[in-house]
């Protein structure tokens, strides 16, 4: 059969590739558009390290067919920079050392960038909830539990200052 | 083998065109955390796969005494779904117990159900709701139990031409309340070394009108301990009444050993979960009680 046309809008940005049936979002991501920070660890769903946000919602992209994701919106850990500025989780990532390797780091920063959009102020139980799909085998959760918090309570205070400004 | 061809139709009828053509070749994909990974294994070797997702299944509804659910549905809409967990919380504790949150972002209710694991998390409580599935074809649908549904691990009784369109739940009657528990590896990721569900509905007099106890993971099938249900019957709930259902469900099951656990632990333990699932859900009658 021949390929198919996929259309897939990542990180905002409208992007074009052909697919067969069983390729998958993960390798369109990583090997299409060079977008190989959204890691392979197991490809069946149990690591998290593929993990991206599809439609809003995060998704293990090792076991989304590329076909299925024609038309969505997506968001990659490239995706959470911005004008060349890290995301203020990325930057609590590195000041609370909540990763070793590394590897488990993308899917772990969009599972908690996700978490965030909807929880401004998320428990120790929270996000181990929302990290619950993403496997660390070496430094462990408490790291990113702190980085997490560190970050939600950045945000908070900047969002205060705006509404401040803003009156 | 060469790669299926790939066709999502935005009409259930066109779907079921599909199947009434392929049959058994065509295989229908919705959320994939299952069919794909068979697929990559060569498990399944499909030569259409019908993804869902133009169709409209994925509501939640009531109608007269009863929810539709569709096939489509996510795990995660029904954890997030007031009605769902107002009405079935035990479908809800077995969806939060389920994979995480990006697996529970795709899994689907009609997948759950037809992959017919014997370790399906949903099974028991939808069984112990009652639950019915209807099965849609080109020509006919139809509505049956989901009791009568598993023939065996993977097996059903849905012929090659049909799609699993809906899940229909009826409420539950007033004095009713039903828990989830489940044990597996660890908390979270986990395929169930025991699952099971436990429902009991109380007469006016405080006697158990009705006990359900549904079992997974300890037979080819979700099965109800239905000697341990007897004993319950008519009688009001006691430490000792869970207790002596605790260990009829243990004499009703003879599970095999598998990677998750051996066989011995599989039946010790389910006597313990069926214990504390008895009592969770006369912890919840208590509650209702006290809102009546």
């Amino acid at each position: 059969m021949t390929d198919m046309d996929i259309r897939l809008t990542v990180n905002g940005r409208l992007q074009h590739a052909k697919a067969g049936v069983m390729r998958t979002l993960l390798t369109v991501l990583r090997e299409d558009f060079g977008l190989t920070g959204t890691k392979d660890g197991c490809s069946s769903g149990d690591c998290g390290a593929c993990v991206v946000v599809m439609n809003g919602q995060v998704v293990n992209s090792c076991m989304v067919l590329a076909a299925q994701a024609d038309g969505s919106q997506v968001t990659t850990v490239e995706g959470l920079a911005s004008n060349g500025e890290l995301h203020p989780l990325q930057r609590a990532f590195g000041g609370t050392w909540a990763f070793q390797c590394g590897f488990c780091t993308p899917g772990m920063l969009v599972s908690c960038h996700a978490l965030l959009s909807s929880n401004d102020n998320p428990s120790r139980e929270e996000v181990l909830t929302a990290i619950a799909g993403n496997f660390c085998r070496c430094t462990g959760y408490q790291g990113v539990v702190n980085a997490v918090q560190q970050a939600a309570a950045e945000l908070r205070s900047a969002n205060a200052e705006a509404v401040l400004q803003h009156d | 083998m060469s790669a299926p061809d790939y066709r999502a139709p935005e009409l259930l009828a066109n779907a079921l065109g599909i199947k009434r053509e392929f049959g058994a070749d065509a295989r229908v994909v919705a959320g994939g955390t299952d069919l794909i990974l068979r697929m990559r294994d060569k498990v399944l070797s499909p030569k259409v796969l019908i993804d869902l997702r133009r169709i409209s299944l994925a509501s939640i509804s009531r109608h007269a005494g009863e929810m539709h659910l569709g096939a489509y549905v996510t795990l995660s809409q029904m954890l997030a779904s007031a009605e769902v967990r107002v009405a079935f919380p035990a479908l809800v504790e077995a969806c939060r117990s389920f994979a995480g949150p990006p697996i529970r972002n795709r899994a689907t209710l009609g997948g759950n159900i037809v992959n017919a694991s014997p370790a399906a998390d949903l099974v028991p409580p939808l069984i112990a709701y009652d639950a019915s599935v209807v099965l849609a074809s080109l020509s006919a649908s139809r509505v049956l139990p989901l009791m009568d549904f598993f023939t065996g691990p993977g097996k059903t009784v849905m012929e090659p031409h049909e799609v699993l369109t809906e899940v229909r739940l009826p409420l539950p009657p007033p004095r009713t309340a039903a828990s989830f528990t489940k044990l597996g590896q660890r908390r979270s990721m986990a395929i169930a070394i025991v699952n099971l569900s436990a429902r009991l509905t109380l007469d006016r007099a405080g006697q158990m009108s009705e006990a359900r106890i549904v079992l997974g993971s300890v037979a080819p099938t979700a099965m109800r301990a239905r000697a341990a249900e007897a004993i319950l019957t008519g009688n009001e709930p006691s430490d000792e009444q869970f207790e002596q259902a605790a260990n009829m469900a243990v004499a009703e099951i003879s599970p095999i050993s598998d990677v998750r656990s051996g066989k011995d632990y599989r039946k010790r333990v389910t006597g313990v979960l069926v214990r504390r699932a008895l009592m969770a859900a006369r912890h919840k009658l208590a509650e209702v009680g006290r809102n009546d």
